[in-house]
């Protein structure tokens, strides 16, 4: 069979963002999934965040795919179901398409649409490589039951099928397939780190963040992989920049353990960045300084909030001590610093400023300011799902609030767009030249993408903090109305 | 931007009709005919707002697709072809639709939309409709005849169905009564005549290897311009909500660096009709044509 992968766009084509702005990882969910079928099918996989839009419609017409699989977090869903659409719209109904990503599983049926023919629920790489077999032994594409994971159309209707187990080991799953992604290699990046490989060593979480979806679609339970495959894939790939993608990174102490013992056997010598928890951090500060030495060179955390009291409501089952006592010793050591923070819908304007300064005292490299969102899936959109102003895919961007602010909309957005300003003493006092000291490989690494990283930095600040931006965004979706008496103020949901 | 399609197998050997039937399914698989924005209308939710700014840009393209079509009856060699072009040119005019005729529909829609009369006229064309409308004309003057008729034949009459069937679906959903989309649902069914009646008057143009490749010429160079004249509305949608982004996707600061799109407006549909009569008078077009030519 013939078949293509696609990454689609974030938001709409020509839209800048966070993601394609800071950072832009591989496709790894397209090649892990292209792994399972690639011996013996034709495989193509196109990230449309790199290309022109279009390449989609020319590759359709010229490769002619059998099949087209798209993947979709919240904010691409629209993109998605559109490159599903084109394909219809150029090979006809003799093509099957299907989607798949966090957004269609824990949603399937907002893509219960004509031009999707399937939704691939869960993890993806079994499901797939069932679908593919079926379907190139011929199989009828409306008779999919026996296997597991899909939702599919039946005449019309959605159809699901049982649950798909999430069990295997990760060391079983084929190489993600890299190779299909080669003509884009040297275009990711997460900051000026520019030419970065991107790599999955764990799936699932064992915390149950409320507004996290990760532990749910994993089911909370947490799977690794050995440490012996986690460098031969690092071993394998030509960027010196590697980007863990799990989404806890910082866990499971004896597999860090062997895999910084494997490093140093090896004499690996990657720059590399993961995401984790800052009370694995305090815990665990001699592990901290091993992997600084084996290559880390930043760290993402969920910091989220600058009071214990939002870290319950939270269920992060962290402390403010904690990421205080982790960014002291991250500096220390010479690790950058992602900190995710929340400003939440609620906030007065004093939480602003007390937010912003406790970002300061931290002394974060790269502070991230978002909006509290419920996403879908998590357990903050079940218990906000009636206070929701609009379900438009777009807004779920983390930087909108999607449910009523307790300030006025503008004000609140006025405030919420002051972050970037009123927080970069906090990078002032963490990226000092005591850094440039500390690790000068690092820097000699980084310093090619700095003028990329600042040009790109100096146009997203103008839509960031401009208070017009996020209200623009909402034009005609959120339409907060003035109350007949004074007092609150009652957004309306438009559409 | 690079060629949009592979090259036509050579027509040796091939009868008229089969060797239609291949342009047709080339246009209606080209890019622009399924342009990523024509597919986000006709699945995902735009406003009003976001279909008036579309349509404020589109308006422009309607009013002239009789000038284009007048510049190429002049210039028809031959009875068969004078008749097919005079038969479009009556139905553009307004037959079949109570008497209205496209711009007046048009404008009939925009104002449904929440336009109002004066935004018809002042607001900024993006550079891609002045490349269209100069491309078009350009077409039409200089290049052979069955160039001219490839391009406002199959490069509109094949493509103007199926495109318009993509945003049909998403007015509908954004509110917009049948009354003021009519516009777009006489486009699907009086196109698809003209596009019947285009194909007699081809089959007897389209014998040799040299008219067909004339012929395919123009509906790609057509198409090419259609392409990114919908790149250009689309731009023009996301930036009514994030001008900056326009401005990152033209220093190249994310995703793809071919196109670079202007920031600046050329100009309104005022300047456009002064630019066209500045045309016929031997000026030459004020904004630079983009993109590579089949």
């Amino acid at each position: 069979m013939r078949i293509l992968l696609v990454q689609p766009a974030p938001f709409e084509n020509g839209r800048m963002g966070l993601e394609n702005a800071l950072w832009l990882s591989e496709p790894a969910a397209l090649t892990s999934i292209a792994a399972t079928v690639a011996d013996e099918h034709e495989v193509r996989i196109l990230d449309m965040r790199l290309e022109d839009a279009d390449v989609l419609p020319r590759v359709l017409a010229e490769f002619r795919p059998e099949l087209v699989g798209v993947t979709s977090m919240t904010t691409d869903a629209y993109q998605a179901r559109a490159v599903a659409y084109c394909a219809k719209s150029i090979l006809g109904d003799g093509t099957f398409t299907i989607i798949g990503g966090h957004h269609p599983t824990l949603v399937p049926e907002e893509h219960d649409v004509e031009c999707l023919d399937a939704v691939c629920i869960g993890e993806g790489e079994e499901t797939f490589a069932e679908l593919v077999q079926h379907l190139g032994a011929g199989g009828d594409p409306e008779d999919l039951d026996h296997i597991d994971g899909l939702a599919f159309r039946r005449g019309g209707e959605q159809v699901m099928t049982a649950k798909r187990s999430q069990a295997r080991e990760l060391d079983t799953f084929p190489t993600p397939a890299r190779d299909l992604i080669t003509e884009y290699q040297g275009r990711y990046f997460f900051g000026p780190a520019i030419g970065m490989a991107s790599i999955q060593t764990s799936r699932g979480c064992a915390f149950d963040c409320n507004f996290c979806a990760i532990w749910e679609f994993y089911e909370r339970k947490v799977r690794l992989l050995s440490a012996k495959a986690i460098v031969d894939r690092m071993e394998a790939v030509p960027e010196k920049f590697v980007m863990f993608l799990d989404d806890n990174f910082l866990t499971h102490r004896p597999r860090l353990e062997e895999l910084l013992d494997e490093i140093d056997r090896r004499g690996v010598k990657k720059l590399w960045m993961v995401q984790g928890r800052t009370d694995f951090v305090v815990e665990n500060p001699d592990l901290l300084s091993r992997m600084r030495d084996a290559g880390m060179i930043m760290l993402l955390s969920g910091y989220e909030t600058n009071d214990d009291g939002t870290l319950d409501s939270l269920k992060k089952d962290n402390t403010r001590a904690n990421n205080l006592e982790a960014s002291r010793l991250l500096n220390r050591l010479g690790v950058l610093t992602t900190g995710i923070f929340m400003t939440h819908p609620d906030f007065e304007e004093e939480d602003f400023d007390e937010l912003y300064a406790a970002i300061n005292e931290m002394r974060i490299t790269i502070p991230l300011v978002v909006v509290h969102m419920p996403l879908p899936g998590t357990q903050a959109w079940r218990e906000n799902k009636d206070r929701l102003l609009t379900r438009d895919a777009r807004l779920f961007d983390l930087l909108h609030a999607v449910v009523p602010t307790r300030l006025p909309r503008r004000r609140f957005y006025e405030l919420y767009a002051r972050w970037n300003q009123a927080t970069m003493l906090s990078t002032r006092r963490s990226f000092s030249p005591r850094f440039f000291v500390k690790r000068p490989r690092v820097m000699a690494a980084l310093l090619p993408g700095f003028r990329l990283f600042r040009d790109r930095l100096r146009v997203l600040r103008r839509a960031i903090e401009d208070p017009e931006s996020y209200l623009r965004d909402e034009i005609e979706i959120i339409v907060e109305q003035e109350p007949a008496d004074a007092g609150e103020r009652v957004p309306e949901l438009v559409a | 931007m690079d060629t949009l399609v592979p090259q036509a197998p050579p027509a040796n050997g091939r009868k008229p009709a089969g060797w239609l039937v291949e342009l047709e399914r080339e246009v209606e698989s080209h890019p622009a005919v399924n342009h990523l924005l024509l597919a986000r209308l006709a699945t995902g939710p735009y406003t009003d707002g976001d279909y008036r700014v579309f349509g404020l840009q589109h308006y422009a393209l309607v009013g002239f697709f009789t000038k284009y079509m007048e510049l190429l009856l002049v210039r028809a060699p031959s009875s068969a072809e004078k008749l097919w072009l005079a038969k479009v040119l009556v139905n553009e005019y307004g037959e079949g639709s109570d008497g209205l005729d496209h711009t007046a529909l048009y404008a009939k829609y925009l104002l449904d939309a929440g336009a109002d009369e004066g935004e018809l006229e002042t607001t900024p064309l993006c550079a891609e409709v002045w490349n269209f409308v100069g491309e078009h004309l350009r077409i039409c003057r200089e290049e052979p005849f069955l160039v001219g008729l490839g391009a406002l034949g199959p490069g509109h009459e094949w493509a103007i169905p199926k495109m318009f069937g993509h945003v049909i679906p998403g007015l509908r959903r954004a509110g917009l009564s049948e009354e003021a989309i009519l516009y777009f649902t006489l486009h699907t069914e009086q196109d698809i005549d003209h596009g019947a009646w285009m194909t007699e008057v081809l089959a007897e143009l389209v014998t040799t290897e040299e008219g067909r490749a004339e012929v395919r010429r123009g509906a790609l160079l057509s198409l090419e311009a259609r392409y990114r004249f919908w790149t250009g509305v689309e731009r023009q949608i996301v930036a009514r909500r994030q001008p900056v982004s326009i401005e990152a996707v033209r220093r190249g600061l994310h995703g793809p660096q071919r196109e670079s799109p202007r920031v600046d407006s050329p100009g309104d549909l005022r300047a456009l009709r002064r630019a066209i009569d500045a045309f016929f008078r031997g000026k030459p077009w004020p904004v630079r044509m983009e993109g590579r030519r089949p």
